[in-house]
């Protein structure tokens, strides 16, 4: 069996090399040396050993495995061996075949080169017979081409010759588009030649053009054709080259008249509104209003077109819709100046805001949201501000009322002015707050936006209206100079002296202010008007009541601090004159009370009815002794006359001691105390005042025995009528004795009057203006 | 009251109205003081500060002929003054110096160095040339301004110049310019004149009425403040002499004297006739001072102007007085003839 394995495998083997090295891309693998198998399975692998399968075989299988295997083999074997031979003849037919091939070959390409270079010649002969051809049919083919391009021509020159015919027929037809293209087609042999050939044949085209153009331009402007429609028409109209710019200006200026006449109305409509409400005339209103409404439509309808016929021009449509907006505040800032009511505001806000909305739908990109908030929050803060405004000029107003009058005032003036000052502040003040409650509650877009803002304005407006208040009160007072913007109001003013009952009525008013509007109006302010708590700490509340009060306060103050000052200068002029008139050192002996006297109390009995207008009754506390008003004064008389006429005969200089004694025992009487806001108050600071005034006169002059007894009168006549009119009695009698002690003082001789004489003359006097007064009164009671 | 414990008093024998800085004495800071006493000897008083400042000491008493109502000291020699004095019917000026001797003497009568003569009507004031050694006088009567020339050796005084004031015009008082020798204000009944003495002619006017004292700020030109009976006092500037440039309120009653000190600025001394001197801090050098006057609100809510107010007195403060040796020292009058020199001090440090 190995015998015959062996030549097999030879031979074999020998094959599979052969093959391999000529096929096989790895010659090394195939030329290999034989790596030891270990299986059967490697029987055909190039490291197949035939001893050691035989081993493998022999001790594994059994004996029938064995010669199983051997049939097996053998009829491989058998199998391989005719392929290989197939193998091989195959091989062989195809080197045999190659090689006739070859053989072939060398015979054929042996007259090859001969061929070629005739070939060549024939190519050659080709080439210039067809050169010749061409030179030939040159000339006719340029022939043809001239023709071609002058037919051209021809057709061209007829198609303008045409021209005119054709744009009628499309003028007819309205086919406007067509008529266009054929003239702009047309267009650029007429600037070559129009001047020239065709001459007649452009006029008429153009004559058909502008027919068309009015045409078209027609149509654009017509609001009757479609959009669409005049959007082609300004298409067209802009391929003709006409300006079309300057029609659009045009369309524009329309635009703006119509938006014009939308102003106006605005207006009459809230106007209307506001009359209609009155009268009930609702079909009115609604006319109106219906007007407004179809304007403001056919505004956006044109407004639209507009954007659709000139595609760009959103800048412009947006301007002028700001425009549009803008003029509307502009006039409602017209209007403000007049005084309008919330409602009517309101209103007319909404008027605005519907038309913006509207405008909106048609010009998104105009955000004229925004732009009608930055506006409108000018409108109403400047609304705020107008309607503050008119309450202070009602308040001034008021006051104004009070004109100075001499000495006379028309009783109850003061307190109508009073009271109408105090209604038109507090009712006014109610009156806005609740008009500026109503722009808070409205629920228009507009406003639900800006209500943080509107609290902040009524708050700052109440802040500045107070502070207003206060400056003008120091105007209508003549405490500061107008500036020149408020120099309208102050000319009435300035012309006229100040009345010292307005001055009267501004300090109560300004109590009143402190006392009762400033409370009230912060309670209605905390109650609708606080900002909410959104805002940090660095937003307090700029409403200050506080503040305000304080300045109210001391304002009053000052105002009765200058009321009295004013009533004090004309007592003082009063006196003044009365002092410095007449020559004391060679006075006449007193026959009768002077007149100053008269004047005196008429000044305080002018006094006591402004006040008694205005101020409130104080608790009376007169420091009476026990006795009666007479008795006193009669007591304390004697008294002073005794004391006097020791004075007299004692040296002047222990009169003086003897003052300057009485002065440390008595008790220092407080002359100068504060003024309170009673009539009583603001009397005895007037008549303290005065007197100690006429101290002062008294101690400049210098007098003799009559002047002396002169003024001892006069005073004596004076203790009941001043001891009536004022609250502090001690204080008058000081101040009275001190004027005799200081005229006293002031005389060479000072000897008083005898008391019966004084009493006499006192009496008379009494007697007199009894009768007087009785007189005056007769006649009136009639 | 603390005010009134500070001060030093010292009591006249009668009523007084005037007292004057001798601004010539510069080694004691005195003052002198003439009484108004219709029916009695009147008498002026030298009275000197003692150095440690807490007592006030009588250096002579001289007797005066007629009630005093004006005194104003020499600004270059401490023994000369000028008094402007009444007899009940008349008026006279006359220049006074105190005797040599006068230490010996009880009761010395003055030196008449010099009758300013030539009045006609009520005689108001008598100035001295404002500084420096000159022989300038101007006195004031109702009507009429005097220009003197005093001549001391000669015993004698020659009016230079002569004015009327206009018929309808009531002189009451003046104040000679410091900053300008050639200038004097004179009040009368409506309005400030300002008078320029090389021409005796009226230059210009404040419309103000009833002024009681002018006085010119001595540290500041063109500064002049008025003290007015009702309205208080006033502070001017003559360039802008249409609205006064600060306003204060004053006293009670009447504002009637008005000091401005020589050395500190804005600090200004009023006596009125509700028995009162009140000391404001005023400063006017600052613009937004002047520019406040455009409401009342902003003044007050600046600092309150008055600084103090020295209450302790009797009767009506008509005489006031810095003095010019120690200017935080002045002196008051009231009208019970009590002299209080009080010092500023504690209030001038504060600020």
């Amino acid at each position: 069996m190995a015998i015959e394995d062996a030549p097999l495998d030879d031979k074999a083997k020998r094959m599979r090399d052969l093959l391999s090295s000529f096929y096989a891309p790895d010659p090394s693998v195939a030329a290999g040396s034989l790596p030891k198998g270990a299986s059967l399975d490697a029987i055909n692998t190039d490291s197949f050993d035939a001893d050691q399968y035989m081993n493998l075989l022999v001790q594994r299988a059994n004996l029938e495995g064995l010669l199983q295997k051997h049939v097996e083999m053998a009829a491989e074997i058998k199998n391989l061996d005719t392929d290989l031979q197939m193998l091989v003849y195959e091989n062989y037919n195809k080197f045999i075949s190659a090689t006739d091939a070859i053989k072939r070959m060398k015979s054929n390409i042996v007259g090859m080169e001969a061929n070629m270079e005739q070939l060549l010649d024939k190519i050659m002969s080709v080439q210039s017979r067809s050169d010749g051809v061409n030179n030939s049919l040159f000339g006719k083919r340029e022939h043809i081409e001239k023709l071609h391009r002058t037919r051209n021509l021809l057709r061209k020159v007829q198609f303008i010759y045409d021209l005119p015919a054709r744009l009628g027929k499309c003028i007819k037809a309205e086919a406007y588009a067509d008529a266009v293209r054929f003239y702009t087609g047309a267009m650029p042999i007429f600037k070559a030649y129009g001047e020239s050939s065709f001459q007649d044949c452009k006029r008429a085209s153009e004559e058909a053009v502008v027919t068309i153009t009015k045409n078209l331009q027609g149509k654009l402007f017509s609001d009757s054709e479609s959009i669409q429609t005049r959007a082609e028409a300004a298409v067209l109209l802009k391929q003709l080259d006409f300006p079309v710019d300057g029609l659009k200006v045009r369309l524009f200026e329309k635009l703006e008249q119509s938006l014009g006449g939308l102003q106006v109305k605005i207006w009459d409509i809230a106007d209307a509104l506001e009359e209609s409400n009155d009268e009930q005339e609702n079909d009115l209103q609604l006319g109106f209003a219906v007007a407004h409404d179809a304007s403001v439509h056919e505004f956006v309808e044109s407004v639209r077109a507009y954007r659709v016929i000139f595609p760009d021009s959103e800048s412009q449509l947006i301007k002028l819709s700001e425009d549009l907006i803008t003029k509307h505040f502009l006039i409602t800032e017209q209007h403000m100046k007049k005084r309008v009511s919330t409602a009517t505001f309101l209103r007319v806000l909404r008027i605005i805001w519907d038309d913006v909305l509207l405008i909106d739908q048609v010009l998104p990109e105009a955000l004229l949201h925004d732009y009608c908030f930055k506006v409108s929050q000018s409108a109403i803060k400047q609304y705020v501000s107008s309607m503050f405004s008119h309450l202070l000029d009602d308040v001034s107003g008021a006051m104004m009322k009070v004109h100075p009058q001499q000495n006379n005032v028309v009783e109850e003036q003061l307190q109508v002015a009073l009271e109408a000052g105090k209604n038109s502040l507090l009712k006014g003040s109610m009156d806005l707050l609740l008009g500026f409650r109503q722009l808070l509650e409205d629920n228009l877009d507009l406003l639900v936006k800006l209500r943080e803002l509107i609290t902040d304005w009524v708050q700052a407006g109440f802040q500045q209206f107070f502070e207003a208040l206060d400056t003008r009160f120091l105007l209508l007072s003549g405490r500061i100079k107008s500036s020149p913007q408020d120099q309208s109001l102050s000319e009435g003013l300035q012309s006229e002296k100040i009345s010292s009952g307005l001055v009267l009525v501004l300090a109560q008013l300004c109590v009143f202010v402190e006392q009762t509007a400033i409370p009230r109006i912060t309670e209605e302010i905390a109650a609708s008007f606080s900002s909410s708590g959104a805002r940090g700490y660095e937003h307090r509340p700029v409403f200050h009541p506080a503040e305000i009060s304080r300045v109210f306060q001391s304002a009053s103050e000052k105002f009765l601090h200058q009321y009295i000052n004013m009533r004090t200068h004309r007592i003082s002029v009063l006196l003044r004159k009365r002092f410095t008139t007449p020559n004391w050192i060679k006075h006449k002996e007193p026959r009768e009370v002077h007149m100053f006297v008269d004047l005196f109390l008429q000044e305080l009995e002018a006094v006591g009815s402004e006040v008694k207008q205005i101020l409130s009754q104080g608790v009376r506390k007169h420091r009476r002794s026990e006795s009666n008003g007479s008795t006193t004064s009669s007591l304390s008389n004697s008294l002073r006359d005794d004391k006097l006429r020791r004075s007299n005969t004692q040296r002047a200089r222990s009169q003086l001691l003897e003052t300057h004694l009485a002065k440390l025992f008595k008790q220092k009487v407080e002359i100068f105390t504060k003024v309170e806001f009673t009539r009583e108050s603001v009397v005895t600071t007037i008549i303290k005042l005065g007197l100690k005034s006429l101290q002062e006169f008294v101690r400049l002059q210098t007098l003799n025995r009559s002047g002396f007894q002169q003024i001892q009168l006069d005073i004596q006549f004076l203790r009941t009528p001043l001891k009536e009119l004022a609250e502090d009695e001690a204080a008058i009698d000081f101040l009275l004795d001190e004027v005799i002690v200081g005229a006293s003082d002031r005389c060479l001789d000072p000897t008083p009057l005898e008391p019966p004489i004084l009493d006499k003359l006192i009496h008379a006097k009494t007697a007199e203006t009894k009768e007087q007064n009785s007189s005056v009164a007769s006649p009136t009671s009639q | 009251m603390q005010a009134g414990s500070s001060g030093v008093g010292y009591g006249l024998k009668y009523q007084a109205r005037c007292i004057s800085d001798v601004k010539a004495d510069t080694d004691h800071t005195s003052f002198l003081a003439g009484t108004l006493s219709l029916r009695e000897e009147n008498e002026v008083h030298l009275i000197r500060l003692s150095a440690d400042g807490t007592e006030l000491i009588c250096e002579g008493l001289f007797s005066h002929p007629n009630e005093i109502w004006d005194l104003r000291s020499c600004p270059f020699d401490q023994r000369i003054f000028t008094t402007v004095y009444s007899t009940g019917e008349s008026y006279g000026a006359a220049v006074w110096q105190i005797p040599e001797l006068y230490g010996q003497l009880n009761s010395p009568q003055l030196e008449r160095v010099a009758l300013l003569d030539a009045h006609v009507s009520k005689i108001k004031c008598v100035l001295w040339w404002p500084s420096g050694r000159n022989d300038k006088l101007v006195s004031i009567d109702e009507e009429n301004l005097f220009l003197w020339s005093l001549d001391s050796s000669k015993k004698a005084a020659q009016v230079q110049s002569k004015e009327s004031a206009g018929t309808m015009h009531y002189l009451s008082g003046g104040a000679w310019d410091p900053h300008d020798v050639n200038s004097i204000a004179a009040t009368c009944e409506s309005s400030v004149q300002f008078w320029d003495l090389r021409t005796m002619t009226k230059t210009s006017s404040i419309d103000v009425s009833h002024v009681r004292t002018i006085d010119y700020d001595t540290k500041k030109d063109h500064i002049l403040v008025t003290a007015e009976d009702e309205t208080g006092i006033h502070i001017w500037d003559l360039r802008k002499t249409k609205v006064p440039i600060r306003e204060l309120p004053g006293h009670t009653h009447w504002t009637w004297a008005v000091a401005c000190n020589p050395e500190y600025d804005g600090l200004i001394l009023s006596g009125g006739t509700d028995s009162a001197v009140n000391l404001w801090l005023a400063p006017t050098g600052s613009r937004d001072e002047i520019t406040s006057d455009s409401g009342q609100n902003s003044l007050t809510l600046k600092v309150d102007p008055l600084v103090n107010s020295y209450t302790d007195y009797e009767d009506s403060v008509y005489g006031l007085a810095w003095s010019s040796r120690e200017p935080w020292i002045f002196a008051s009058l009231s009208y019970d003839g009590r002299v209080v020199v009080e010092s500023v001090k504690p209030y001038l440090s504060r600020k």
